[in-house]
């Protein structure tokens, strides 16, 4: 069945572009505020988005955010173009970082970006290619919202 | 719903209706209708840069009187650490003390000390709490209202130990009662206060029922008292209890600087605070200790109700404190036990008070948005703050709230005139 999209939006981060880090996350954020949705549910959103965001950042050239609030849940697309990730069961255990010293510095890359994603979201799917890119799609239910 | 107070108040009568207020408030409070500038309860945090941005003197803090003294059997002065920095090189807070006795108060209070064991127990609070982290001062209450308002998520953050001038006040006011004879509500305890924030949370305090201080007075109204009571009088009151340590509360980055915890951070002036406040909930800094907070630029010396400016001020509370040397006044043991009988915690809960969304309902909320967005497009974004909104994003959501219209705006207003004047003009011809 497919959901009925409310509302959507999107979104461009650029690779490399630590300027404005976070900006897209905070635009997000804001917008679900002025919805009205469950704090609990955006904090988890917030969590996602800003570590999908970064992770564009660090690792891809180019990616489009979507956002979609369906009646009963809000999901994310995240689509970028660049390296892929060669091995995904690897990326996707705690702790593990490709993230370059001076990323560790700056407070990114502490290896748990990915896994954190999926901690805050109720569906998660990854799926990647080596030289073409990464697409991230999560989604929170906003019916009954977990504790986050 | 909670009713909200705050303590800004508009004088109808210097008010001229110009936008300079509503440009300058970082929550978007003000709306400048009918030639008079309106403050939203709900949105006001009480930083007072509405204050600071008026020209026609117009807005002003509701701070205590005269009269309010006189209710009382015997009134103290708690005076910020602020007040001691605000005078002339050489000026000691002894003298600052005996002064605040010649303009009207029986007996002062000072927090400095206070301070000092706040900092002891918040590095015990931090070792033996769990998350979530960062945790952040509740000094500044705008920055804890801020919290309420914008970031009800990061409410669980917040260091749960109540301020040093509450607290002092508290003890001030038992020992006042016993050695008096007194019953403690003939004792009026005021705040001398930098900012109109601290107004705010006297009356309506966060985190505890009711208040242990009775009214506040701004440096800035005291100020010309003071420093004519200090050249009359150039004697000091006793000072032993002034730490150095405390003393530098008054600063930002002076909460955490005696702090044995080192993995904190100072974030000044609303646009930092908001800036790391989207970041926290977003999950970074998670690996950060500590935060003090604080909306004013420079921390409490920068407030808006003072006098002498926060670099000099600065300078001043590092002077003092160097003459006072760094020799803690207060033991370690005494704040752990004091930790452990609860002394220092706050009394009730921190609730959030989140903004009010387009609509209760979802599907409402969205078409509500779309017609904002719209709305949005047919302004011209130069949010010149003429509509009596401070900008254009501001216009749009009142008129979908149904509070504004959009010919408040004068560039729709003038282009709709202008299509009249050409449809007329077209008519005249044919």
């Amino acid at each position: 069945m497919v959901a009925e999209v409310l509302y959507r939006e999107q979104f461009t981060i650029r690779g490399n572009d630590f300027e404005h880090g976070g900006e897209v996350a905070t635009q997000v954020k804001s917008i679900l505020k002025q919805l009205g949705l469950d704090p609990a549910v955006i904090r988890r959103l917030s969590i996602a988005n800003f570590e999908a965001e970064m992770n564009v950042i660090m690792y891809a050239d180019e990616a489009r955010l979507e956002l979609e609030v369906l009646p009963d849940a809000v999901r994310v697309v995240v689509a970028d173009r660049g390296q892929g990730i060669p091995d995904i069961e690897w990326a996707m255990q705690e702790g593990h970082s490709t993230a370059t010293a001076e990323m560790r510095a700056r407070g990114f890359g502490a290896g748990l970006g990915l896994p954190n994603i999926r901690r805050n979201s109720d569906e998660f799917e990854i799926s990647s290619t080596v030289g073409v890119g990464t697409t991230l799609r999560y989604l929170v239910r906003t019916d009954a919202a977990p504790a986050g | 719903m909670i009713e909200r107070s705050h303590a800004v108040v508009t004088d109808p009568d210097k008010c001229i209706g110009c936008v300079s207020c509503s440009q300058v408030c970082p929550t978007r409070a003000i709306r400048v209708r009918e030639e008079l500038a309106r403050v939203d309860d709900e949105l006001c945090i009480d930083c007072g840069a509405c204050i600071d941005a008026c020209r026609w003197d117009a807005m002003k803090a509701k701070t205590s009187s005269p009269a309010d003294l006189k209710r009382f059997k015997h009134t103290v002065a708690v005076p910020s650490l602020t007040l001691y920095a605000q005078f002339d090189k050489g000026v000691q807070p002894g003298q600052v003390l005996r002064a605040l006795r010649h303009v009207g108060f029986d007996s002062t209070c000072d927090i400095s000390w206070m301070c000092e064991m706040l900092t002891g127990a918040t590095d015990a609070y931090l070792s033996e709490c769990d998350g979530p982290w960062p945790k952040i001062s509740v000094t500044c209450p705008a920055v804890v209202r801020l919290i309420q308002i914008r970031y009800p998520d990061l409410i669980p953050h917040l260091v749960p130990l109540e301020t040093p001038r509450e607290l002092a006040a508290k003890l001030r006011r038992r020992r006042l009662a016993a050695e008096l004879g007194l019953d403690p509500s003939e004792i009026g305890i005021f705040f001398i206060t930098p900012c109109t924030a601290i107004v705010d949370s006297i009356a309506a305090p966060v985190g505890l029922e009711a208040s242990n201080l009775d009214g506040a007075f701004s440096i800035a109204e005291l100020y010309g008292p003071l420093l004519k009571a200090i050249k009359r009088d150039p004697g000091a009151d006793s000072a032993e209890s002034i730490s150095a340590k405390g003393l530098r509360w008054a600063m930002a980055g002076g909460e955490i600087s005696a702090m044995r915890n080192s993995n904190a951070m100072t974030v000044r002036s609303l646009r930092d605070v908001v800036w790391v406040f989207d970041r926290i909930e977003s999950g970074t800094f998670a690996g950060v200790d500590f935060i003090e907070a604080y909306i004013c630029s420079g921390g409490c010396v920068g407030g808006t109700l003072t006098i002498a400016g926060r670099f000099v001020a600065q300078r001043n509370i590092r002077q003092l404190a160097r003459a006072i040397g760094d020799s803690g006044k207060v033991k370690e043991e005494k704040v752990r036990s004091m930790l452990r009988e609860h002394f220092f915690d706050i009394e009730s809960e921190i609730h959030a008070r989140p903004v009010r969304p387009l609509a209760r309902d979802l599907r409402r909320a969205i078409a509500l948005k779309r017609e904002r967005d719209a709305l949005r497009q047919r302004l011209p974004g130069k949010d010149c703050g003429a509509c009596g909104a401070p900008n254009c994003d501001t216009l749009a959501e009142d008129v979908v709230r149904g509070e504004a219209a959009i010919e408040d705006c004068v560039f729709v207003r003038l282009e709709s005139l202008e299509k009249e004047s050409t449809n007329r003009h077209g008519g005249d011809h044919e």
